[in-house]
């Protein structure tokens, strides 16, 4: 099978500043993969030019062997680190355009998960907290039947226990034909359920390996082995 | 997918349309109640001329406003829909860009027409009083022949120079905005610099036209056409105003599509 | 309830262990059906892949087995369990001795002391 995600000489020039530089990378399907950098190592531009909304001055990126274009953004279902919805809009609203625009979008799914959430449907969106957005967001994005989930920083500006809930959510709706790509740097929170983890630093891929591979390896944790890589 | 993007579009600025709007068509409403039927015609003219001047100011004031806003409207959409951080939702849709340009140039035509139709509308409800009418059979006559046509003819041609007009202004504003978003941290700033930038281009463009078509004023065309009706003069302009719009629609066209194909730059 | 896991040693390696104790105690019987891999990894809170991992490696150790339909199963061979039992405290044991000996006692100091205890105990 082809690989769901194959980064090839991947660069991102920003005037002199390269944000990302020759990244060679595949993942397959069926894996969690934390993402994992210090700030401004890199990790969103990559996430950017997987959806799209960059374009590389180098290399090439493919979902399933297609360059970012209306096929691959059927596959991929994003969650930015920031909002991303018109605060005017009102919940259901919201979910009839996901409804609209993706045909793997399953209503039921995020109606429960919002339930479980006690999110208010008919609210609109500037009414809530931001914590609450941010769950609303994250409730989309994974009622997605999509081939790879993107998550930038999703557990960032959530209480302990969504931040759980959010865990659940991910490992719930995990299937060995999706693959889930998260950028975080709470490593701790998620190292259990992360297959694999990606260190970027400067640009460039500095580490891509299992998280057992790293504790059989180096005995120690992946929170405590970036730690030491990326002391100040 | 287009119909779905236009959906959406539409919806966004239906409420401040169905405002602008509804302000307009009620101020021209309360105008031909409170004002233009108390007029007396057959008064000297001395006697409702300046207070007559000063409603049509007003009132041109107004409609100037409405069409002002509406661009406003059109440029917010485009901006924030497709530049901010709502762009990341815009932009991971299962659209192309240029059904994304396309969705907001049909959105634009929609509201600009409606908005031109709207305001023909209601400056017919200002002037269409039994007083004005019946003052205006009096002086038809002389005011077709200095027009060289019937003025319902002229009022016809206005409006589709007008309708034809938006189209233009329309892809050019979102030329503006496209070129714009090329600076980020100066997004806006830049958006307006390119406005009068590419409108004072256009200016000089259509003058230098004018003179080689020899339609500038005080050139041997313009100067013969003084002894003929005055629609002439204005026709043959708009005739080339109208090419002059087309070609910069087309070109700030395959500006803003390339933009936005090849040069998205998401903050 | 997430299973508590250290952090510097491999997942899949604390995930055998626990499963392994959870037989012991008796959590589950022997041939007991094992619940599903989705299931074990949501209740403790750990990657599907790392859990099937560990069930691969309890499975190639004899301790369970799968029935392609049906899934998973305890072992209904009580000498394997009992001698997993044994080995388990011989591993305590040792660790034990290990760490008395750190502490300067001799094996026999460290008998008499385990004597003690008993009878304090009871």
């Amino acid at each position: 099978m082809k690989p769901l995600l194959e980064c090839q000489g991947l660069t991102k020039k920003y005037n002199n500043f390269y944000a990302l530089s020759n990244l060679d990378l595949t993942l397959e399907r069926g894996q969690i993969v934390g993402l994992l950098g210090p700030n401004g190592s890199g990790k969103t531009t990559l996430i950017k030019l997987i959806n799209g909304l960059l374009i590389p001055t180098d290399g090439r990126v493919m979902i399933n062997s297609l360059a970012p274009g209306v096929e691959t953004k059927k596959l991929v279902s994003y969650l930015p680190e920031r909002g991303y919805l018109n605060d005017h809009m009102r919940v259901d609203e919201i979910l009839s355009y996901f409804v609209d625009f993706y045909d793997n979008f399953s209503i039921e799914r995020a109606n429960a998960m919002l339930k479980d959430l006690e999110i208010d449907t008919h609210a609109r969106l500037r009414t809530l907290s931001k914590g609450t957005k941010e769950k609303v967001q994250l409730v989309l994005v994974m009622s997605r039947d999509a081939e790879l989930y993107i998550l930038d920083e999703p557990i960032g500006g959530v209480d302990p226990a969504a931040r759980d809930y959010i865990l659940h959510t991910i490992l719930t709706n995990y299937n060995e034909n999706a693959t889930i790509l998260l950028s975080t740097h709470l490593i701790t929170d998620i190292e259990n359920v992360l297959d694999r983890v990606i260190f970027l630093q400067n640009g460039q891929l500095t580490l891509n390996a299992t998280v057992d591979e790293i504790r059989s390896k180096w005995g120690k944790s992946v929170d405590a082995l970036f730690r030491e890589v990326f002391k100040c | 997918m287009l119909g779905k993007l236009v959906k959406y579009d539409l919806k966004y600025g239906m409420r401040i349309f169905i405002v602008l709007h509804a302000i307009l068509v009620t101020a021209c409403i309360l105008g031909r109640i409170l004002f233009m039927n108390q007029l007396d015609f057959n008064l000297k003219l001395e006697a409702y001329l300046s207070p007559l001047i000063l409603f049509f100011s007003l009132f041109l004031l107004l409609f100037t406003g409405i069409g002002f806003g509406i661009n406003i409207l059109l440029v917010a959409r485009f901006y924030k829909n497709l530049y901010t951080d709502e762009g990341y939702l815009t932009w991971t849709l299962p659209a192309t860009a240029t059904q994304q340009l396309w969705a907001k140039i049909i959105s634009g035509i929609i509201w600009e027409f409606s908005s031109v139709l709207i305001s023909a509308a209601s400056l017919l409800i200002l002037v269409s009083g039994d007083n004005v009418t019946e003052a205006y059979a009096q002086v038809a006559a002389d005011v077709t022949k200095s027009l060289g046509m019937p003025i319902t003819q002229f009022g016809i041609s206005l409006l589709i120079y007008s309708l034809f007009g938006t189209l233009g202004s329309i892809v050019m504003l979102y030329l503006c905005v496209a070129i714009g978003q090329l600076f980020p941290g100066h997004r806006i700033l830049c958006a307006i610099v390119t406005y009068f930038i590419l409108s004072a281009i256009i200016q000089v463009l259509s003058f230098s036209l004018m003179f080689a078509f020899n339609i500038g004023p005080g050139t041997t065309a313009y100067l013969a056409s003084r002894g003929m009706p005055a629609t002439h003069y204005m026709v043959t302009s708009f005739r080339l105003g109208g090419v002059m719009s087309a070609i910069i629609m087309i070109a700030a066209y395959f500006g803003v599509q390339y933009i936005m194909n090849k040069k998205l730059n998401l903050s | 309830m997430p299973w508590d896991l250290d952090n510097d040693r491999p997942i899949y390696l604390q995930l055998m262990e626990r499963i392994q104790q959870d037989i012991i105690a008796g959590t589950y019987k022997p041939g007991d059906k094992l619940p599903s891999v989705r299931d074990l990894a949501l209740d403790a809170a750990v990657n599907p892949n790392t859990m099937q991992k560990a069930l691969s490696e309890l499975e190639r150790s004899g301790l369970v087995y799968s029935q392609r339909t049906s899934g998973r199963f305890i072992t209904e061979d009580k000498k394997m369990l009992k001698n997993m039992k044994l080995e388990l405290a011989s591993e305590h044991i040792h660790q034990f001795l290990e760490k008395m000996e750190l502490l300067g006692f001799e094996s026999g100091e460290t008998l008499e002391l385990i004597q003690k205890a008993l009878k304090e105990d009871k």
